[in-house]
């Protein structure tokens, strides 16, 4: 009786294991007939969004020498090179790097810097051949990037919050279509009154 | 049954008439089947290859392979190339001769077991009476190869690697090979050809897999786990598991293996459509279908119609079962290798075994549905 017992129960156990393998299987073939939501990079890329947080951009001449954001940064990693000026007695910035092969891209220098004369980028295509390109001085970090909806080359794709209610793909969208939720402007406008 | 088209003998008696003796245009004749094995083994996996990638694809809403030719259909061939250009390593201290034989024991097997499979009545290239037995012998050669890449690599990992695949291989072999034998005893003969033969009478409802629903599961999964396929591709998970016993291998030597187990999966789906699915035979059985249709049942027309709807058949069986398998891969996780082994070991073993006896006992019961 006992192996008999043991026997059903094997055999039960497998008739699960193949259910669940045809459900899963049923699973995997509702799949197949989905369109691929590719996004073809070099040719298409995603907008990025509102608070995301790319390359840091920096402004020589709004920049006081302050070194708060060294002191924020996790890792002390901005190199503020100043020189003290005897004259108008005021520090006088000399050089300013970042090292994006060591930034963790937190913002908090960005976050606390008085001048505002940092502040955070949609630029995420930083890869190089060597990693010490990626140390940018002043310079480097002034310059802009492209931006993505405004390069011939590129087709710019919405982001899924960027989409409108329950559309999962930025393809086809019909123009003017509007996003889910409400537009910072129109959040302001209803603060307003 | 008619004789449909023989090609061998009207190639060698067309030869004969423009006057070359007999001995010398079977010569002539030999090696044409084995070039066209050859070739079609080739350009199967390189279909099953972009299949793959493209179904996979599909599966995980990506595009897959698009720039190599139109909808990447190149891409395996661009694969091929790429390894074949690539650089040759042997480790230092192996032993060179085992750690060249190695891929070579693994591929070769299996592109001679192509030499069973019949495409129609006639289209096969070697009629033996023990077709099944000889696929059977021939893929248990592949656990030596196996194990001979995996100890002559000198890499203490790759031996056990090579330990691990021999193991899965002979322990899937057994339960494999018990059903095929309950096949065999239904159908009272070994030949590819009289087995699928046996499954004509009525079309769709003779097909094996009705009577040998079982057998068929087992098979395929015992079949699966030969070829090294997910979920039991622990042998060649290089990317997780790193120390398979093909990790020392690179370019060709590694293409090898990779060739021989698409070539495996091409040559199992197609003798599981036909030990199970019928083979070459339609639905509808063809005789009839003439018949109705108000052929000659020896008309020539007739006979080439069949001849090249029997080769669609198969391999229309044939990539329906890959694509389940594609399916599997994306669907199932890979096993670990207890539980491999007590899969084969402790359920499809017994289960083969009570197959193969339910088979014998239905066969003196009903002689008539199980061929007595
Ligand atoms: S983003 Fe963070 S890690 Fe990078 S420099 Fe600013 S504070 Fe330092
Ligand atoms: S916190 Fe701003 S102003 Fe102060 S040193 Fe850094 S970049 Fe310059």
């Amino acid at each position: 009786m006992k192996f008999l017992k043991q026997v059903g129960d094997y055999a039960k156990e497998t008739v699960q294991a193949a259910r669940y393998i045809g459900q899963g299987l049923s699973v995997t073939f509702d799949h197949m007939q989905r369109r691929p939501i590719t996004v073809q990079y070099p040719y298409e890329k995603l907008i990025p969004s509102e608070r995301f947080r790319g390359r840091i951009h920096f402004e020589f001449d709004k920049c006081i020498s302050c070194e708060v954001c060294v002191r924020v940064c996790p890792i002390n990693l901005p190199v503020v090179d100043w020189e003290f000026n005897k004259e108008s007695k005021k520090k006088q910035l000399k050089h300013y790097s970042i090292d994006f092969g060591v930034c963790i891209f937190c913002g908090n220098c960005v976050e606390f810097c008085p001048t505002n004369c940092l502040s955070m980028t949609e630029d995420y295509e930083l890869s190089t051949y060597d990693r010490h390109e990626l140390n940018y001085d002043n310079v480097a970090l002034g310059r802009l990037p492209y931006k993505v909806t405004q390069d011939p080359m590129v087709t710019p794709l919405r982001e899924l919050a960027y989409l409108p209610k329950g559309v999962m793909e930025p393809h086809d969208l019909p123009p003017g279509s509007v996003r889910a939720g409400q537009r910072p402007e129109e959040i302001l406008e209803q603060m307003e009154k | 049954m008619n004789p449909g088209i023989d090609l061998q003998g009207t190639f060698i008696q067309s030869l004969k008439d423009l006057g070359i003796p007999s001995g010398a245009a079977k010569a002539i004749w030999m090696p044409l089947p084995m070039f066209l094995m050859i070739i079609g083994a080739t350009v199967g996996v390189l279909v099953v290859v972009w299949l793959e990638r493209k179904i996979s694809a599909a599966a995980q809403q990506r595009i897959g392979p698009e720039f190599a030719g139109p909808l990447g259909v190149l891409q395996p061939v661009a694969d091929g190339l790429k390894l074949v250009f690539k650089e040759d390593i042997v480790p230092a201290k192996t032993d060179r001769l085992l750690f060249t034989l190695g891929p070579i024991i693994v591929v070769i097997p299996v592109f001679l077991s192509y030499l069973i499979v019949p495409f129609g009545q006639n289209l096969v290239i070697a009629n033996i009476s023990v077709g099944v037995f000889l696929w059977i012998a021939l893929s248990s050669i592949a656990p030596i190869g196996l194990l001979m890449s995996g100890y002559s690599s000198n890499n203490k990992y790759s031996l056990l690697g090579g330990l691990r695949a021999a193991a899965q291989s002979i322990s899937y072999e057994i339960p494999l090979a018990l059903s095929v034998l309950a096949i065999a005893m239904m159908s009272n003969s070994l030949s590819t050809i009289d087995i699928v033969e046996q499954q004509s009478g009525y079309g769709i409802f003779s097909w094996n897999i009705w009577r040998q629903p079982v057998g068929f599961i087992i098979f395929w999964i015992a079949a699966l786990a030969e070829c090294e396929r997910l979920p039991f591709d622990l042998p060649e998970a290089e990317e997780e598991l790193v120390a398979g016993y093909q990790t020392e291998y690179s370019g060709m030597k590694f293409g090898l293996f990779y060739i021989g187990s698409y070539v495996n999966l091409v040559l199992s789906a197609l003798l599981v459509a036909i030990l199970y699915l019928g083979g070459w035979e339609f639905p509808i059985p063809i005789e009839m279908l003439g018949s109705w249709l108000g052929f000659n049942e020896a008309s020539p027309m007739l006979q080439v119609i069949d001849a090249s709807l029997g080769i669609t058949m198969t391999l229309l069986k044939a990539y329906f079962l890959i694509f389940i398998a594609v399916l599997l891969r994306w669907t199932l996780p890979r096993v670990r290798i207890d539980q491999l082994l007590n899969l084969g070991w402790k359920f499809l073993l017994p289960v083969s075994l009570v197959n193969l006896l339910l088979t014998a006992a239905l066969k003196l019961a009903f002689p008539g549905a199980f061929g007595g």
